[in-house]
C-alpha cells in the first residue's frame, strides 16, 4: 500500500509519457487488485477451466484423473448429440422471440406511459414489478398458474367456454418452451419498458414541438423524430436481450428442469446438467465453450462501440 | 449511450417530463386518441396484476376450496394459518437469515471494491486502464453457467463448497465488474481541476478517493447497493451450484424446493411464494427511482 501515502504529485508534462503512465499504474494498483484478483480467481479462472476441460474426459471427481482427448468432445458434441442442438434451437427461438415479442410490447408500453396520464406510476409498476422479482419465485408463481387440474389458466378458460383450449401446459414438449417464455414476457417486458422510458425523455421535445407546428401527425412525428431519436436506446436493448436471453436458466429450471423429453432444453441447463448431473465435464465444458464464443462475439462488439462513445 | 449517463439522472423518467405536447388549440375536441390508449393500458395492466391475485387468493385458501371454486372466487373460510404453516415448513426463518447475511456482507464490500477499481481505472489513467475496464466487464456479461461446473470443483478443492465465504466470493467476482463500469462513468465525470486543487493542497491519492470522489459518486452508490441487494437476494444458480446443506440454503433454493415437494399444499405453497417476494417489494416500493437506472445493471447479473 506504499502508493496510498505517495508524496502529492505536482502534473509533469514534460516527463515522457510512458514512465508516468507506469507510474500511475504502481499508483493504481492497490486499488484495482481486490476486485481484478476475485474476477480472476472466481469468474475468468472457471470460465477457463471449462474450455480446457472441453479437451478431456473427466467424471469430475476429485479422485479422478481428467483424461486428454483432444476435439472429442466436440465431435461428439455437434455429430452426436441431439439434446445440444435441441438447446441451440431452443436457444436461438428464445432470442429471436424475446427480440420481438417483450422487446416490441416495451417500446408500446413506453410510448403510451411517456403521456400524461391518470395512474401512469400505477401502470408503470404493475408491469415493472415482476422484474424485481427471483426468476425463481417467477417460475414458481407460473408452475402454479399452468397447473393442469387446479391451475388459474385452465380454470380461465373453462369459464370462458374455451376448455377445448386447455392443456398440460408444461407437460406437452410442442407447447412446453411457449409456455415458459410467456411467463418470461410477464416478468420482462418491465426491463425493456423503463429502458425505452428513459431513451424517450431524450427526444427533443422541441423538435416534436417544431414539427407539430409545421402540421406533422402522430405517426409522422414518430417516424421522423421519435424513431431516429430512440436508436441508441434501441441499440442497447437490442444486446441486452439478446445476452439476457443467452442466460435464460432459473425459469426453466424453476418450472420444467429442461423437459419433458428435453424440449426445453437450453445451452446454459445443457452445459451444467452435463457438467454436475451427468458427471462429463468434458461434454458440459464443450457446450460452455460454445456458449462463452457466442456471448463474447456479441460482448465485445457491443463493449468496444460503448468505451469508444464514451470517448467523446 | 451508457449505463453510466442513465445512472447519472436516476430519476429520468421519475415523472413529471411529459414530452407529447397538448393539442393544438384550434383544435378543442376530446382526446379520443388518449381515452382509447388509457383504456387499453388499464386493461393490459390489470391482466399484467392477474398472475399476483389469483396467488393471493389462493394463500388464503383451504386446499377443499382450491379444488371446488375457481381461482378467481373469494375463500369460504380465510386460511391465514397457511402464511404460518409456510414460514413453519419452508424454514423461511433460517433461510431468509441467510440470505440477509450473505447480502449484508456481500453487497458492501463489492461496492467498496468496485468504487476503489473504478476510481483506478477512470482517475489514475494508465495505459491499458480501458482495455482492463472491457476485459473486466465482459466477463461479466457472460452468462454464469459458463463457469459453473469449474466453479464447483474450485470450491471442492478449496473446501469451501457449502459456505456462506464460498459463496460470496464468486457472488463479488460476479457482481463487482459492473458495478465498475457505472461508477467509472461516474467518476470521468467528476472534473479534473477538482482533483488537481486537491492534489496542490497536499491531499494523498487516498484521500481524493476517499474524501472527494466517493461523496460526489453517492447517488450512484445508492442505486447501486439498492440494486445489488436485490440481485443479491434473488440469486439462484451460483447459490444451487454451491449450497447443498438446506441448513445453508438461501430463500430461492428453498421456494424452489418447496414448490416442488409441496405442490398440492396449495395455500400454504402460495403463500410462501408470496413471503420470498415480499423483501424486494418493500426495497422497489421504497426507492422505485432507482429502479430506471438499474434496469441496466440488472441486464447482466445473473
Amino acid at each position: 500500500m506504499t502508493a496510498v501515502h505517495h508524496p502529492p504529485a505536482p502534473p509533469a508534462p514534460q516527463a515522457p509519457p510512458r514512465r508516468r503512465s507506469d507510474r500511475r499504474f504502481v499508483q493504481a494498483l492497490p486499488y484495482l487488485l481486490p476486485a481484478v484478483v476475485l474476477y480472476l480467481g472466481f469468474l475468468v479462472y472457471p470460465m477457463l477451466d471449462a474450455v480446457r476441460l472441453s479437451f478431456f474426459e473427466w467424471t469430475g471427481f476429485r479422485n479422478d484423473e481428467p483424461v486428454f482427448v483432444g476435439l472429442d468432445n466436440y465431435v461428439r458434441t455437434f455429430t452426436n448429440d441431439p439434446v445440444f442442438y435441441r438447446a441451440l434451437t431452443n436457444s436461438v427461438i428464445w432470442v429471436v422471440l424475446s427480440l420481438l415479442i417483450p422487446m416490441l410490447m416495451g417500446l408500446l408500453l413506453a410510448l403510451a406511459l411517456n403521456r400524461r396520464m391518470v395512474g401512469r406510476n400505477l401502470f408503470r409498476s404493475v408491469f415493472y414489478i415482476p422484474a424485481v422479482f427471483a426468476s425463481i419465485t417467477v417460475a414458481a408463481m407460473w408452475r402454479w398458474i399452468y397447473n393442469p387440474n387446479v391451475g388459474s389458466l385452465n380454470q380461465l378458460l373453462e369459464a370462458v367456454g374455451l376448455a377445448s383450449l386447455q392443456q398440460e401446459w408444461l407437460g406437452d414438449p410442442q407447447i412446453a418452451l411457449y409456455s415458459v417464455f410467456v411467463a418470461s414476457v410477464w416478468q420482462g417486458v418491465g426491463f425493456s419498458l423503463v429502458l425505452f422510458l428513459a431513451g424517450l425523455q431524450q427526444v427533443p421535445a422541441e423538435l416534436v414541438d417544431a414539427a407539430r407546428v409545421d402540421g406533422a401527425n402522430r405517426w409522422q412525428v414518430f417516424k421522423a423524430v421519435t424513431v431516429p431519436a430512440l436508436r441508441p436506446t434501441t441499440a442497447v436493448v437490442t444486446i441486452l436481450t439478446i445476452i439476457n436471453s443467452l442466460k435464460v436458466y432459473d425459469l426453466i429450471v424453476g418450472m420444467t428442469g429442461g423437459g419433458p423429453a428435453q424440449s426445453t432444453q437450453v445451452l446454459a441447463l445443457w452445459s451444467y446438467q452435463q457438467s454436475i448431473t451427468n458427471h462429463d465435464f468434458g461434454q458440459g465444458g464443450a457446450v460452455a465453450t460454445v456458449l462463452l464464443a457466442v456471448s463474447l462475439c456479441l460482448v465485445v462488439p457491443y463493449l468496444v462501440r460503448t468505451l469508444k462513445a464514451e470517448e467523446h | 449511450m451508457s449505463g453510466a449517463t442513465i445512472l447519472a439522472n436516476p430519476s429520468a423518467s421519475g415523472g413529471q417530463v411529459a414530452a407529447v405536447p397538448a393539442p393544438p388549440p384550434n383544435r378543442p375536441r376530446r382526446d379520443y386518441v388518449g381515452i382509447g390508449l388509457w383504456i387499453s393500458l388499464a386493461v393490459s395492466a390489470l391482466i399484467w396484476a392477474l398472475p399476483f391475485v389469483f396467488m393471493f387468493l389462493t394463500s388464503v385458501k383451504t386446499n377443499a376450496d382450491v379444488n371446488t371454486a375457481p381461482t378467481w372466487h373469494l375463500p369460504s373460510v380465510w386460511q391465514w394459518v397457511n402464511y404460518a404453516d409456510a414460514v413453519e415448513t419452508g424454514d423461511l426463518w433460517v433461510t431468509g437469515a441467510n440470505s440477509l447475511v450473505v447480502a449484508v456482507i456481500k453487497v458492501p464490500i463489492g461496492l467498496l471494491l468496485a468504487a476503489a477499481a473504478a476510481y483506478a481505472l477512470a482517475r489514475l489513467r494508465f495505459r491499458f486502464s480501458k482495455l482492463v475496464l472491457a476485459v473486466l466487464v465482459a466477463g461479466s456479461m457472460v452468462p454464469i453457467q459458463v463457469g459453473l461446473g469449474p466453479l464447483f470443483t474450485t470450491m471442492l478443492s478449496l473446501d469451501l463448497l457449502d459456505t456462506k465465504l464460498g459463496l460470496i466470493l464468486p457472488y463479488l467476482a460476479f457482481g463487482v465488474p459492473y458495478q465498475i463500469f457505472m461508477l467509472y462513468g461516474f467518476f470521468r465525470a467528476i472534473p479534473d481541476e477538482l482533483e488537481e486543487s486537491a492534489r496542490l493542497d497536499g491531499a494523498s491519492t487516498f484521500r481524493i478517493f476517499w474524501q472527494i470522489c466517493l461523496p460526489l459518486a453517492k447517488p450512484a452508490l445508492a442505486a447501486l447497493f439498492i440494486l445489488d441487494f436485490v440481485a443479491t437476494w434473488n440469486e439462484y444458480a451460483i447459490a444451487a451450484t454451491l449450497l447443498q446443506s438446506q441448513d445453508n440454503w438461501t430463500v430461492p433454493l428453498a421456494v424452489l424446493s418447496f414448490s416442488g415437494q409441496r405442490s398440492t399444499e396449495y395455500g400454504p405453497l402460495n403463500a410462501f411464494i408470496i413471503m420470498s417476494a415480499v423483501p424486494v417489494l418493500i426495497v422497489y416500493l421504497l426507492f422505485q427511482r432507482y429502479f430506471v437506472a438499474g434496469a441496466f445493471s440488472g441486464a447482466v447479473k445473473g
